[in-house]
């Protein structure tokens, strides 16, 4: 049973009609969007914000131009301190290789910290099939597991639910008695959890940046799920996507605290763990065996396509929680497992398979709200431009996009041209608006789309630089008098 | 190793494209003297102590500041006892089943804490010091999986942000500081530093940085007690990791210096090579 608040595999069109018309949802996102952001601009208004955007920037444009060597020296370092490290093309590729470690180190159950990455190629499904048991243990994705849904936010995977239907599941899934204190149902999911822990012969995480200079993996948590992942089974393996490294630790520290500032609001999460590594001699614990693949699956494309800019994301949700678009659809009904501006762009890159990926570009007002919000500064509502383009010139985009936009782009390239259309266009939009009375309220064809939810303003009877002149004009004649 | 040959000869290639929009051609590393230091905080150590108790308090997390060693003894057994009652005096319903485990505190080595003979004052109260060799079988997890106190010192810690660094090795158990529903850390004044930039260019201009990290399998920034704001971004504590996080900074009387004599021989018996190279 799969309790999705949408059905990812559905047309975009229908999967945004469901978001907007699901009220638990706009209740759930109303409750956490907001606030999010909210602690975000505190804590970068309490910093000198526009440097520290700056030099993350900085520093990935530079782990970017030097990408293959990092990886090298990256690889190097792992090596030289007992790790191994795998290369993984594609999704297909990263699950083959976490199997063959699983199976050779005869792994029966594994625990997992929350991973994008391992969502993004479906490893858990992978796992399962070769018969072993993967138990989520950050406590959104363990809710969202017990659910049977994909998450729906890069950093809060269970913000579509409220606490009601969270209490709902527990009561379902694990006989919990109604309650609707989230520390109680906190405490259900640490006992549960903490057996799995015990219990679990590998543990598998993602990576929020690697340190090339001395192959060190580090995940940022707050519950500690990643702290326990990466200490208590025998096998520890880290999967992180080829772009996510920091070059030197003093780098790391400075992306680690961009990071917990952009996302949460925080000045240090509460956990960072850096693994270096297995266990070393006379070690007391820790994990026997170290492993880190390494995920291409559409990375390099991006960066072919020039859209490379999109691989300087460090994952910290800030442009999904200030996006109007998001905040009003939440996370699913983008139907990738990346939502929001960041998800929009680099959706279509990535070799995922979502219904309609191509429409998700325009799943933006291009406010710039995210340009704003990004601590990185990735310019998102350019390259969202730039991927409808794209869409258009691939001849995927319907009949009448792929005229419209020719026609526009012809339109553009002259003068007279443009001025003579927008005549038109005035002249036509104003006899249609007066016959409805004021404002338009059906337009023909594709059009349509849009009168059937708002009235379409009638373009302006004079245009802006007819306005323009005009005025100048006056200014003039104004300047003469004065002169007298 | 086709995928990994493939995938950096493809990279290499783009990247060699003269027309290529991202990343820009000139990208220069950021330098030491330029990075930034995002969290500020200075002063003397008393007010470094008072800070790092105010940022840790901000996070519901709780501390104290000690004048010597001798008084951190006493306060640690203190704490506990007072604790163990507050439990029982909270407790709803049975006991539950600890495996005769409540009145144990899981520690780091004896050796390996910053303060002498507390071993010996916790037996005297009736508590028991645990520190195992090893903890990597289920045997050796169940002998502490019950255990409610957990006790370390560390690396480093930092005022700024109420952060503390612990680290694995011998005697340095990961454990004490993850498993248990407290963690107690014991804060010599001489391991407090400002900011986490400070004690890294420190460590830096002393030319070890890289192998001091690398030097130990797993190093763990710990801020505050283990916490989620997955259900609705409302607060919940204790998700997985201690939900009280304890602090006890005392006066050690010792100058200001991020390595022990300890620390510095082993690090030089590891790492002699590079240290006969420079
Ligand atoms: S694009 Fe920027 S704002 Fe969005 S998740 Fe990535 S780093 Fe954060």
């Amino acid at each position: 049973m799969t309790l999705s608040t949408i059905d990812l595999t559905l047309p975009y069109k229908t999967r945004v009609q469901d978001a907007l018309s699901n009220k638990h949802l706009r209740v759930a996102l109303e409750r956490s969007t907001g606030r999010m952001a909210g602690q975000r601009a505190a804590a970068m208004a309490a910093i000198d914000e526009q440097t520290l955007r700056d030099q993350v920037r900085q520093m990935k444009e530079h782990v970017l131009r030097n990408l293959p060597d990092l990886l090298e020296q990256l690889e190097r370092n792992v090596t030289a301190n007992g790790g191994h490290v795998h290369w993984a093309k594609e999704g297909v590729d990263l699950q083959r290789i976490l199997v063959d470690i699983a199976r050779k180190a005869n792994v029966q159950k594994v625990v997992k910290a929350k991973s994008m990455v391992t969502e993004e190629v479906h490893l858990n499904q992978a796992l399962q099939n070769a018969g072993m048991t993967v138990v989520e243990t950050d406590l959104g994705e363990y809710i969202i597991q017990l659910a049977g849904e994909p998450p729906s936010h890069i950093v809060a995977p269970v913000l579509h639910r409220r606490v009601e239907d969270i209490s709902d599941i527990f009561q379902r899934e694990l006989d919990m008695p109604p309650t609707l204190d989230p520390q109680v149902i906190c405490s259900v999911a640490r006992g549960i959890l903490r057996k799995e822990f015990l219990s679990a012969d590998m543990g598998v995480s993602g990576c929020n940046f690697a340190i090339a200079e001395t192959g060190t993996c580090c995940i940022v948590t707050n519950e500690g799920n990643g702290r326990m992942s990466s200490t208590l089974p025998r096998v520890y393996v880290v999967v992180m996507g080829i772009e996510k490294l920091a070059p030197t630790i003093e780098d790391a520290f400075l992306q680690y605290q961009a990071l917990c500032r952009s996302s949460t609001g925080q000045q240090c999460s509460v956990y960072l763990s850096m693994t270096s590594g297995p266990r070393q001699l006379g070690d007391t614990d820790g994990p026997e065996e170290f492993h880190l693949v390494l995920l291409d699956n559409g990375r390099v494309d991006m960066l072919a396509k020039g859209y490379g800019e999109a691989l300087c994301c460090i994952r910290c949700g800030a442009c999904l929680n200030v996006c109007p678009v998001y905040r009003e659809i939440g996370g699913h009904a983008y139907g990738s497992t990346y939502s929001g501006p960041i998800g929009a762009v680099i959706s279509p890159s990535i070799h995922l398979e979502v219904t309609d990926v191509n429409k998700l570009p325009y799943a933006s007002t291009l406010c710039g709200a995210c340009r704003e919000a990004c601590p990185v500064k990735i310019d998102l509502p350019r390259m969202l431009l730039e991927l409808r383009r794209d869409v258009v010139e691939e001849h995927d985009a319907p009949l009448f996009d792929r005229a419209a936009m020719q026609g526009f782009s012809q339109m553009m390239q002259s003068r007279f041209r443009y001025e003579t259309a927008g005549k038109l266009g005035s002249l036509g939009s104003n006899i249609f608006a007066s016959m409805s009375g004021g404002n338009i309220k059906f337009m023909p064809g594709p059009l349509a789309a849009w009168t059937n939810s708002r009235d379409f303003p009638p373009l302006a009877k004079r245009s802006f630089r007819e306005l323009w002149h005009e005025r100048q004009r006056q200014r003039q004649s104004i300047g003469k008098e004065m002169k007298k | 190793m086709a995928a990994r040959d493939e995938i950096l000869t493809r990279i290499r290639t783009i990247l060699s494209r003269p027309d290529l929009p991202f990343p820009p051609a000139e990208a220069p590393p950021l330098t030491a003297g330029e990075r930034m230091t995002v969290t500020h905080a200075e002063g003397a150590r008393q007010q470094l102590a008072k800070r790092f108790g105010e940022e840790l308090t901000q996070l519901y997390g709780s501390f104290e500041i000690l004048a010597s060693a001798v008084e951190v003894r006493l306060a640690l057994v203190n704490r506990l006892t007072d604790w163990a009652a507050e439990e029982e005096a909270a407790r709803k319903g049975p006991k539950p089943e600890t495996y005769g485990q409540d009145r144990m505190v899981l520690s780091w080595a004896p050796d390996k804490l910053p303060i002498a003979g507390l071993s010996e004052v916790l037996t005297d109260m009736q508590w028991k010091l645990v520190a195992p060799q090893q903890l990597t079988t289920p045997e050796a997890l169940d002998g502490v999986r019950f255990i409610r106190f957990g006790v370390t010192g560390v690396e480093a810690a930092f005022a700024a942000t109420g952060s503390m660094l612990v680290v694995s090795g011998a005697g340095q158990n990961r454990a004490a500081s993850l498993l248990p529903f407290r963690h107690i850390a014991l804060i010599p004044f001489s391991r407090l530093c400002p900011t986490i930039e400070a004690w890294l260019a420190t460590q830096r201009a002393t030319g070890n940085l890289a192998d001091l990290l690398r030097g130990r399998a797993g190093w763990n920034l710990i801020t505050g007690p283990s916490k989620s704001a997955d259900i609705e971004m409302n607060l919940t504590l204790g998700v997985h990791g201690p939900k009280f996080v304890h602090a006890i900074l005392f006066d050690d009387g010792k100058p200001e210096t991020t390595e022990t004599e300890e620390y510095r021989n082993w690090r030089i018996e590891k790492f002699e090579q590079s240290e006969t190279e420079e």
